[in-house]
């Protein structure tokens, strides 16, 4: 996960190698971008010649929070394995009107609602943390975004 | 005192004048039931009332319980009590059904300076008032109306109205999109929710809605404009005639 925020620029990114017969992996990435901040992700995966049957699914979600900012997806495959599959999936939403309008309706400030909406996005990935974290993660989204909307 | 009262309501949507001078006054407890041609300005006057960016008031007042509602926030007039059915309801993926209810309950909580709920106590009123609605844990569960159908959309609605307890209930065409076992199962819901201390708003093209909720006035919208205002016979007089008299009027 990586909140990108009012100018900031983030490069960031993953390596997965699979050297042995048979490995799996998979990578989900969610990134976000509010203010005037641009979001690169570049994911790696390198399947060395032994990783006979090796097998990758890389997912690359990203959520803009107004229309001034950036996201960029960069996969980098190495395939020295013909046996190997990589798959690469990636998406772009935005946070629309309709959602911001919707939740403010029953209630929620526009900051809370960014908060609910980005948390859900970052669903998949929350969910596997170990609770006290998760908890502390939900707490470091708002305070990231602080400020991105309104 | 009246719960609501609009004065010469006039807004627009992208610089093109939609509501021309509205007058509307509602009482605790009361049902009206807006009818009109497509495009008369309707869901206008709905969003202008929950206050969506982009429906700019030019000129008139509202006030709701002794406040100039014009003046506050979306999330504001919602804590006050104001609540909108949506036509469309909006789906949040990633968000359950369940955390929304709770995040919205506690935005309430917090606005009148009470104590968030208990986690379990809600869990379990929610759960006794979806079962009313038909609505079972596994609803509550999937995010908020993605991949709902457009009867469960409608239920969820409901669900997040019965849960909000709102003074002011405004339900934009409730009934499109139902078909007649859901078009009851909403009304039986939305009729529950009825009492002395809500009032609701009915906005609809078809009297068939009416037949299920029975409004104490009904109102007819056409040209941004209020045209004319009965009991509930003006409904049935609507379905018989059309709005072809309305648009005569107007021009």
């Amino acid at each position: 996960m990586a909140i990108t925020n009012n100018a900031q620029q983030a490069d960031t990114g993953t390596k997965m190698i699979h050297l042995g017969k048979n490995t799996r992996s998979t990578i989900i990435s969610k990134g976000i971008s509010a203010g005037r901040a641009d979001n690169t992700y570049r994911g790696l995966v390198k399947v060395m010649p032994k990783a006979e049957g090796a097998r990758n699914f890389t997912q690359c979600d990203s959520l803009l929070i107004g229309d001034k900012c950036g996201a960029h997806t960069v996969p980098y495959i190495e395939s020295r394995n013909p046996s190997a599959r990589v798959e690469h999936e990636a998406t772009t939403s935005k946070i629309s009107d309709d959602q911001l309008f919707y939740c403010m309706q029953r209630g929620l400030s526009a900051e809370d609602a960014v908060g609910v909406i980005v948390n859900g996005f970052c669903k998949e990935v929350m969910k596997n943390l170990p609770m006290e974290f998760a908890v502390e993660a939900q707490k470091l989204i708002g305070i990231s975004l602080e400020g991105s909307v309104g | 005192m009246s719960l609501l009262k609009i004065e010469n309501l006039h807004a627009e949507v992208g610089g093109k004048e939609i509501l021309k001078g509205i007058d509307l006054e509602m009482g605790a407890g009361e049902v009206h039931a807006i009818m009109g041609p497509n495009g008369s300005g309707k869901s206008t006057l709905s969003y202008v009332l929950a206050g969506r960016d982009g429906y700019d008031v030019t000129e008139g007042s509202v006030t709701f319980q002794g406040k100039n509602l014009l003046e506050l926030e979306a999330d504001e007039r919602a804590n006050e009590g104001l609540f909108l059915a949506f036509q469309y309801p909006v789906e949040i993926p990633g968000v359950a059904g369940m955390t929304f209810l709770r995040e919205s309950y506690n935005a309430k909580l917090r606005y009148r300076g009470e104590p968030e709920a208990d986690a379990m106590q809600f869990l379990k009123m929610v759960r006794a008032k979806a079962k009313t609605l038909n609505m079972n844990d596994d609803m509550l569960k999937r995010p908020v109306n993605v991949g709902f159908s457009g009867g469960e959309k409608k239920r969820n609605e409901i669900l997040q109205m019965a849960v909000l307890e709102p003074s002011l209930a405004i339900l934009d065409e409730t009934d499109s999109g139902l078909d007649i076992d859901a078009l009851k199962l909403v009304s039986d819901g939305v009729n529950a929710l009825r009492s002395e201390g809500r009032s609701m708003l009915i906005i609809t093209h078809y009297q068939r809605l009416l037949n299920h909720i029975q409004p104490d006035y009904v109102h007819v919208l056409a040209h941004g404009r209020i045209q004319r205002s009965g009991g509930k016979e003006l409904a049935l007089e609507l379905e018989a005639n059309g709005y072809a008299d309305f648009a005569e009027e107007a021009a």
